[in-house]
């Protein structure tokens, strides 16, 4: 494609929901969109997800997954919109210049598999011999060294893992290349590098999250019945290793007790010390998505204090404790043990309303960890030369005047890129609309000097 | 407790009490009385509930007897997600409930061995026999040091009160 | 390697075997302990809990003696550690309140700079020796021996102020397992022995005491190992006492981690004369004859 004037364009780095947004919203307004995304696939975090809330518009009985319906059509717009340039596997090394005119050096790593010619049969990771823990799946389960990270994956291509793949490693195993009836392998490939020459930037790169383990008092790595809040987002998920049905890891049934533990790391001195936003939301919707698939098992939410607020969250919340059941209990749990015959985890807690030292069994504990910064952020950082909280993630020039603006005039950012403002999707999407907004403000119109 | 008896003071007490900041940060979660050994055993001692009390004032209730229960293990100290801790507080208010001559006997009875003679523990015969046999070296403390410390840090004034208010 | 030795109130007085084998085993690691003149009391806990500058104090005379004799002060005792650990933190952070503290020391002719480091005992055995020269050094491997390990609380935490953890829940198993003996994990392996309430509550103490050693019995312990001399008593004098209130027998004998690492090194047993200890060792002496 032509390298459009500067000017007109726009490199936006992050294809989660915010970069997605941001881009379709610059691209109906007619400049020329580069997005990039480091993992094969656009989508993000959200696109792990099993519902968002709120679900008010559809049907109660949907069995699908919410992201089909917001984030797919979204997805499928980027790759075909005329304006935007989708650029994944890629990476942003180095840029020079100003707001107006960056020029932006990007990597492309080989996916070994020509974009033109794959058809996402699926047949060469059938018969790829290779497996290895699947991250998209929070390594619930495994993927081939070829693979494709979702089945609704845009672009619908696959990808080798060179590091993984036998090709690489000794040079004897040519499967994929033999089985491709389109002849798309090719283990030549090598890394692109491309110039881009545009007038802003939007950092849009998302959230890791933290890692429980490093609470050893929680049995996180040591108890298999103790998972994450992430790890079950798949395990509820129709596409994840359980099809959708709720099944705990140690004995492949359905759990009869799920207990939720809030606030692990996030509100953390030691670890973390803001709060993550989100977590109260979403153990919230999880708490009622299991009680909906069956209303027999026994949900409790260990909080601190419920930071439901907006539009909808407490009513659901009230709804959740009246007409689900979901079992409330003010209490931070001070340790989770194992029971090492049935593996169930024995919560040690104090309810702070009623007082006294408890302790509650439970089939499975799902711990709502902190949402930290991306790995790579400060990388990233240097090489766009914008600064960083002292957690780590993008400051904003200033909070109330140029919320969704760098520190570096012609980069904006959106999404929990900017850390836990209020961190859920729709202030993702709210925010990526701002941003977009600031660079058509920047690049085009004219200042009063 | 009566509500005249609530001193809305006792928190900033406290708080300007060496090792009692922690009061002002607690958000009341309840994870170190989850984790306190002795609260297992013990329903009156709720580390979490020692902390409330501070701050809604209740000092009568906090300075007798509640404090000695804790065993300073520091099991909450290191899961508090405030860095609050009321293992911290734990000794100020000791410190507090100290000044009024509210200390368990067996405290006392260390702080005196201590005054008396440099050590918690302080020697026999049998123990310097025992030593000698052994051939281990004689023990070398400093009673009087201890002593000047103690006069000096005003210790010995707490001692004698407990001794007054026992004899009551 | 010198250390300034700090032995405290407790051992010297009333566990010499800890004392008298630290001292025999101790220098075959090139470790040289050097007594301190005149210490006194750390100011543990209790005495923490009724004057913060009289804790300071005390606990800064103790450093300042080190200081002079420009060695790092190696205690034995958790409370110990902690005590004079917490105090050179203190101290060396915040120089208004160093001056205040050396402010009392003056009258005694000292002063504390805010320089000596304070070490543990298995910090120095596991990081300044190693694991494998514990190794190397065992002549006899007491591989009869299934020991439940008792590391106590404040060799441990709180880990804010634990120097890059020195030591760490898992540093007395591994220092054990080089000497050949193997560790079992127990139920409440972490809490606190009860030692504290010794004196101030004696039925919670007992208590707690009581449900480690039912966890210790059932993991299929044979014996304890302590490092801290508040720990033994609980465990060692701890089990008479239990056996007194509870009918409870568990025959556990409870050895300083010094005379467990002493007998790996070939020490031979008729030296043994451990009045301190009531929990008869003669099952110990069985396992580890045939070695």
């Amino acid at each position: 494609m032509a390298r459009a004037r500067a000017k007109n364009s726009v490199l936006v780095v992050g294809g989660g929901i915010a970069g997605i947004q941001a881009s379709l919203e610059l691209a109906d307004r007619g400049f020329k969109v580069y997005l990039i995304e480091k993992s094969p696939s656009l989508g993000g975090r959200m696109a792990q997800l099993e519902k968002v809330f709120p679900v008010t518009d559809c049907s109660r009985d949907c069995v699908g997954t919410c992201w089909l319906c917001v984030l797919m059509p979204r997805m499928i717009e980027c790759h075909r919109h005329p304006n935007i340039e989708l650029l994944t596997c890629a990476e942003v090394k180095k840029i020079e210049g100003k707001i107006g005119d960056f020029t932006v050096n990007v990597v492309k790593s080989p996916r070994y598999v020509e974009e033109d010619k794959c058809v996402n049969c699926g047949v060469c990771v059938e018969k790829c011999p290779v497996s290895v823990p699947d991250e998209f799946e929070m390594r619930l389960k495994d993927r081939k060294a070829i693979y494709i990270p979702f089945p609704q994956s845009v672009p619908d291509i696959v990808t080798i893992d060179k590091k993984n793949c036998l090709h690489f490693k000794n040079g004897r195993c040519s499967i994929c290349e033999e089985v491709c009836k389109a002849e798309a392998v090719d283990y030549e490939q090598k890394p692109e590098q491309v110039t881009l020459n545009v007038g802003a930037i939007i950092v849009a790169t998302g959230f890791d999250l933290f890692d429980p383990s490093q609470i050893p008092a929680y049995g996180y790595g040591k108890f298999s019945n103790v998972m994450t809040a992430m790890e079950l987002e798949r395990i509820l998920s129709p596409f994840g290793p359980t099809q959708g049905r709720l099944l705990r890891r140690s004995d492949n049934k359905e759990p009869k007790s799920v207990a939720f533990i809030l606030c692990v790391g996030s509100r953390d001195k030691r670890f973390y010390s803001y709060c993550s936003s989100i977590c109260c939301k979403y153990s919230l919707k999880m708490a009622v998505s299991i009680k909906q698939r069956n209303p027999k098992t026994e949900v409790y939410l260990f909080y601190t204090d419920l930071r439901a607020f907006g539009k909808g969250f407490q009513e659901f919340a009230n709804e959740a404790k009246k007409i689900y059941g979901v079992r409330y209990i003010r209490s931070n749990p001070g340790e989770l043990l194992e029971d090492p015959a049935t593996k169930d985890i024995r919560i040690w807690y104090e309810d702070t309303m009623s007082r006294g030292v408890q302790n509650l069994t439970a089939n499975l504990a799902v711990l709502c960890n902190a949402c930290v910064p991306r790995e790579g952020t400060g990388e990233l950082a240097k090489i766009l030369e914008i600064k960083l909280d002292n957690f780590g993630f993008v400051k904003q020039l200033d909070e109330i005047t140029y919320p969704v603006d760098t520190t570096v005039p012609g980069i904006f950012a959106a999404g929990y890129a900017l850390g836990p403002r209020t961190g859920d999707i729709p202030d993702s999407i709210t925010q990526a609309s701002a941003a977009a907004e600031r660079v058509f403000e920047v690049l085009h119109v004219k200042k009063e000097e | 407790m009566k509500m005249s008896e609530v001193d809305p003071n006792f928190m900033h007490e406290v708080a300007n009490t060496p090792r009692g900041e922690g009061v002002l940060t607690c958000i009341q979660c309840g994870r170190c009385t989850s984790s306190c050994p002795v609260a297992r055993f013990l329903t009156e001692h709720n580390p979490r509930r020692l902390m409330e009390m501070i701050i809604l004032g209740f000092r009568p209730d906090v300075l007798h007897g509640l404090p000695w229960y804790c065993l300073s293990c520091f099991t909450c100290l290191d899961r508090c997600p405030q860095r609050g801790d009321v293992g911290e507080v734990v000794f100020a208010i000791r410190s507090l409930a100290a000044r009024e001559g509210d200390i368990p006997e067996g405290v006392v009875e260390q702080a005196k061995n201590l005054f008396g003679t440099g050590r918690l523990v302080p020697t026999t015969e049998f123990m310097h026999r025992q030593r000698k046999s052994l051939g281990l070296p004689e023990i070398s403390t400093s009673a009087k040091d201890a002593e000047t410390i103690m006069k000096r840090t005003g210790f010995d004034k707490i001692i004698a009160k407990t001794s007054t208010r026992r004899s009551k | 390697m010198k250390y300034a030795l700090f032995l405290g109130c407790l051992i010297s007085a009333r566990e010499p075997g800890y004392e008298l084998y630290a001292r025999k085993v101790m220098p075959h690691f090139g470790i040289e302990l050097v007594d301190m003149p005149e210490t006194t009391c750390c100011a543990p806990f209790s005495i923490q809990s009724l004057d913060y500058m009289g804790w300071l104090a005390m606990a800064a005379r103790n450093l300042a003696i080190a200081e002079e004799m420009r060695l790092p002060l190696l205690a034995f005792c958790n409370d110990c550690y902690e005590s004079l650990l917490m105090t050179s933190i203190i101290l060396r952070d915040n120089p208004e309140l160093r001056s205040k503290v050396n402010d009392v020391l003056s009258e005694l002719g000292k002063e504390y700079k805010g320089k000596v480091e304070v070490k543990h005992l298995l910090e120095v055995l596991h990081q300044d020796i190693g694991v494998k020269k514990i190794k190397d050094a065992v002549k006899r491997p007491l591989t009869e021996l299934r020991v439940a390990t008792q590391i106590g609380c404040h060799a441990v935490r709180p880990k804010m102020i634990h120097p890059t953890l020195a030591v760490s829940p898992e540093t007395l198993d591994k220092l054990v397992r080089a000497t050949g003996a193997e560790t079992v994990d127990y139920d409440k392996k972490g809490v606190c022995c009860g030692g504290p309430l010794r004196g101030v509550n004696d039925e919670i103490s007992r208590q707690l005491t009581r449900q480690k050693l039912q966890g210790m019995k059932e993991a299929g312990a044979n014996c304890v190992v302590t490092v801290c001399p508040f720990c033994f008593i609980q465990f060692d004098l701890g089990q008479l006492e239990i056996k007194r209130d509870f009918k409870e027998e568990y025959n556990l004998p409870v050895l300083h981690f010094v005379e467990l690492l002493s007998l790996a090194t070939g020490l031979e047993i008729k030296d043994w004369k451990m009045r301190d200890h009531r929990i008869p060792l003669d099952s110990v002496y069985e396992k580890i004859k045939g070695s």
